[in-house]
């Protein structure tokens, strides 16, 4: 059924014509929306359907309660996400290729047996991969699909170990943890990520950051899952190194969809830090209550990731620009696109009332739990990962103000605010510096566009309306979710978070107040006075050139974490005679880890390279060879 | 209801007696306790005014800063979840620092953006802070914690020593004072908090105003109920508030403003202070 409804699904998706495009897109909503309805008819009743996992090879398809929430989650960002593209994609070949894509990710968690899950894994790779370079027919989407592809197909053969090898043992353990990791970003096997994932289109973007590494998690807990303590260990410190640094990398960027990939990462820590806390909790309410911390916030990261590229996506349409330095004032000239992206960026920060706030609470209150339980190491470990986590959290705050204020607040900005004509060629101009001394005209500023069309309005809007839900009563999911874990337990359904015997978020109640009081204090406010002046700029006459810059909101926390990130800064004099300035923040992986690899994988082949002299006398003297040593091997008696 | 109500009216007492004493501890003749409520009557009576090309972010902030302020106080009467508090003092920070890029003025930002930087530690060391102090209870609840820390045998532990000394560096932070801000001046070299507060007038000003009095209240009632010997609550925040507010005079009067690049190494030491109190818990 489910195949039979994907080949339909493609065949109409391949549709150039955009009403067949549009048709096509229709359908697969549709579609998606019935896999979603099974998915949540498997979680609420409990009971599998189809197969069970098994290690052979024979194809079977099955939902248990698990791979149900997965897709369900992956109904709710694709359904919005094919509305988002009816009025967004142009290219027939990209709506098919997202159909292809969808079927890989229902199918990976529909897949019961080993070779159904690899063929659908692949296939999850490549979809992607074929929509950049049909959109991106250029050297950087060339250089983007290269490293992605590279990157997780290097990784992915811990997929193919792992379940090949079949759970229980180290080596499936850490194989899972490479292959699953690769294809989730968690550090330091992350680089592809924030390549790849801007470069794609919109809706594969949201996708591809809502669900393809969330699909990835899931991997790895069905695979890896539950697991010894060392497990647990790892997943804590690969997922708090995987917080901090996709959180502080974030910061560094400056285009808007590479920034939201970095902040992929951090959110993938956040939840792979709460699986850890999981396996090391004794305790089986609070190990199950941790876990279910790190699939409510796969549902809500995957909830604001869509909704912010989609947003991101329709903002580069008006504008089309995604550079933070260019844009500015979507507010005020797409007003229902900057509204939803406000709320996007209030959920990604982590703010009450919303559904950042409420799977972040419960992701500090496990770990801190872990820490309470007992035990020197648990101790130091829930601490200090308590510590990171809670510093992320604070740095996402940084982050996404930083975002909200640049892109959607203010006056739409034109080119010459702050100019970032480096930032193309991978570096980064400092504010006022560029804007005086590159003088960039650049050609497409943020002139005035209008806000997006319906379909993608809605779709952002409905992402909106559904971080304000899940930030008001999560505690409906979180019972469900308590249940899908490796040792299930009961949660009484409250619509806040409410903890059998440790404490409780009332989150309804504390929504209802913040809005009441703010609703009271801004009636309470009296009468106001516009001014005739704009703000005071020490009296000199206001020019955009003046507004910030991300790079300069982000100043002080840049030079306090030198030491970390280890920028590169040029000055440089241009043929024209104006100077630039540019700063590259390179990665500690990149440094540590790639640049060795490739250098060593070079080092093999050139040695591998005297073997082949071209001469045809060489090359019969090592058949010669070849022959001769397997005879002396026979006549041994070692061949048999 | 009525906890909430005397942190309300209160909170600017305590600024007010900080000002005061430091005053006198530098031989001045200062200002009264409650000269905090005369500045807010006068601001009270005079209109907000919004800058040319400001939005709604602008003239929501103050509010929402209020609010979220609200909450924590309620948060804290009601006995609610400590790590809750968190969240809602990061969402005031956040609605000021919006309103500092919705005008766009580069004081407001400087302001904001150190302000942000620096919560980065100051959010780690106040989770740690409070992690430390709800082991006794082994659980986040603010009455339990409450509860659990009353009585003197708890000052035989060496953590609860460390959990002190961490949460005496996060009232410096959190409440905005020497060394590490310096509320007093309006030096864009060196101003944190004050710098988003230049734009706003009128009741605007007056509720970020009092927002600042809240969380001197929230985190020295914080200090007084769980940190320092407490037995019933009215009778210990009545002896321990004043005491705390000589004792951040006197620390404002020896100390000399940090240099701002400075301040995550003291809040780095607090957590790693407060890190190796959660090792020496008790098995």
């Amino acid at each position: 059924m489910l195949a039979g409804a994907g080949a339909l699904i493609v065949a109409l998706g391949g549709a150039t014509a955009v009403w067949r495009l549009r048709l096509g897109l229709g359908v697969q909503a549709v579609g998606m929306a019935v896999l979603g309805a099974a998915g949540v008819i498997v979680v609420v009743g409990g009971d599998a359907v189809g197969a069970a996992w098994r290690a052979g090879v024979s194809p079977a398809l099955g939902l248990d309660g698990l791979s149900g929430f997965f897709l369900a989650l992956l109904a709710v960002t694709a359904v919005p996400a094919l509305i988002y593209a009816r009025d967004y994609l142009r290219s027939g070949v990209v709506g098919a290729l997202l159909a292809a894509f969808l079927l890989a990710l229902s199918g990976l968690l529909a897949a019961r047996d080993v070779s159904t899950f690899l063929v659908f894994w692949e296939l999850m790779t490549v979809a992607p991969a074929a929509a950049i370079l049909v959109a991106r027919p250029d050297a950087v989407g060339r250089s983007s699909v290269f490293a992605y592809v590279a990157i997780t197909h290097l990784g992915g053969a811990g997929v193919w170990i792992a379940l090949l090898l079949g759970p229980g043992s180290a080596v499936a353990a850490v194989a899972a943890l490479v292959g699953f990791g690769t294809k989730a970003g968690l550090v330091p096997l992350h680089s592809w990520l924030p390549r790849a994932h801007p470069v794609a289109p919109a809706p594969f973007s949201a996708l591809m950051s809502g669900l393809m590494v969330k699909v990835a998690l899931y991997g790895l807990i069905r695979f890896a899952l539950p697991g010894p303590a060392w497990l647990g260990f790892v997943l804590l410190g690969v997922g708090v190194a995987s917080a901090l640094g996709g959180a502080l990398w974030a910061l560094v960027q400056h285009d808007l969809k590479r920034l939201l990939a970095y902040s992929t990462i951090e959110n993938v820590g956040v939840i792979v830090a709460a699986l850890g806390a999981s396996v090391l909790i004794a305790d089986p309410r609070w190990s199950a209550l941790a876990f279910a911390a790190a699939l409510l916030h796969t549902a809500n990261h995957a909830v604001f990731k869509a909704l912010l590229f989609l947003g991101a996506g329709a903002i580069e349409r008006a504008t089309g620009t995604l550079s933070l330095d260019r844009l500015g004032g979507i507010a005020r000239t797409m007003p229902w696109t900057g509204a939803a992206m406000a709320v996007g960026c209030a959920a990604i920060a982590g703010l009450p009332p919303l559904n950042g706030f409420a799977s972040e609470w419960l992701a500090l209150r496990a770990l801190a739990e872990l820490a309470l339980e007992g035990g020197v190491a648990h101790a130091a470990a829930g601490a200090a990962a308590l510590a990171g986590i809670a510093a992320t959290a604070a740095l996402a705050l940084l982050c996404f103000v930083m975002v909200a204020g640049r892109v959607l607040l203010g006056a739409p900005r034109g080119a010459g605010a702050g100019g970032d004509g480096a930032a193309a060629s991978g570096g980064a101009t400092m504010g006022g510096h560029a804007a005086t001394a590159g003088g960039v005209a650049a050609s497409r500023g943020a002139a005035a566009p209008g806000d997006a069309p319906g379909g993608m309005r809605a779709a952002l809007l409905f992402l909106a309306a559904l971080c304000v839900a899940l930030g008001v009563a999560p505690g409906l999911l979180l019972p469900r979710l308590a249940e899908l874990a490796p040792v299930p337990v009961h949660v009484p359904t409250a619509l806040g978070l409410d903890l059998p015997g440790a404490g409780s978020l009332p989150l309804p109640a504390l929504a209802l107040a913040l809005v009441v009081a703010t609703a009271l204090l801004i009636r309470a406010g009296g009468s106001r006075r516009a001014a005739p002046a704009p703000t005071w700029v020490c009296g000199q006459p206001v020019t955009p050139a003046l507004g910030w810059t991300a790079a300069g909101f982000t100043k002080p926390l840049r030079l306090i974490v030198e030491v970390v990130l280890r920028p590169r800064r040029t000055l440089a004099l241009d043929a024209d005679g104006a100077l630039r300035y540019t700063r590259v923040v390179g990665s500690p992986a990149g440094r540590l880890l790639y640049r060795p690899a490739v250098r060593g994988a070079l080092r093999g082949a050139a040695v591998a390279r005297r073997l082949q002299t071209g001469n045809v006398r060489t090359y019969a003297a090592y058949l010669l060879a070849l022959v001769l040593g397997l005879l002396a091997l026979v006549q041994t008696g070692a061949l048999g | 209801m009525i906890a909430v109500l005397a942190g309300i009216l209160l909170a600017p007492l305590l600024p007010g007696t900080i000002q005061t004493g430091k005053a006198f501890a530098q031989g001045r003749r200062g200002t009264s306790p409650i000269q905090p409520y005369r500045t807010l009557k006068r601001l009270w009576g005079k209109s907000a005014v919004d800058p040319e090309g400001t939005g709604v972010v602008y003239r929501a902030a103050p509010a929402v800063a209020a609010a979220a302020l609200l909450a924590a106080l309620g948060t804290l009467a009601t006995g609610g979840d400590a790590l809750a508090l968190v969240g809602l003092l990061a969402l005031a920070r956040g609605a000021v620092a919006a309103a500092a890029w919705d005008t766009g003025n580069g004081f407001a930002l400087m302001g904001a953006a150190r302000d942000l930087a620096l919560a980065v530690f100051a959010e780690a060391l106040l989770v740690l802070a409070l992690l430390l102090i709800a082991q006794p209870a082994h659980s986040t609840d603010l009455d339990a914690m409450r509860a659990a820390t009353a009585g003197w045998e708890i000052w035989s532990e060496p953590s609860h020593w460390c959990a002190l000394l961490a949460f005496a560096l996060v009232i410096v932070a959190e409440t905005g004072r020497q060394p590490v801000d310096n509320p007093d001046t309006h030096l864009e070299l060196t101003m944190i908090h004050e710098g988003p507060l230049l734009e706003y007038a009128g009741r605007d000003l007056a509720y970020l105003h009092w927002v600042a009095a809240a969380r001197h209240w929230l985190i020295l009632t914080l200090a007084a109920l769980l940190y320092l010997p407490h037995a019933d609550s009215v009778a210990t925040l009545v002896v321990a508030l004043p005491v705390l507010c000589v004792a951040l005079a006197a620390v404002e009067t020896a100390q000399a403003k940090m240099r701002i690049l400075r301040v995550p190494a003291l809040l780095g030491l607090g957590a790693l202070i407060a890190l190796a109190g959660a090792a020496a818990w008790p098995a």
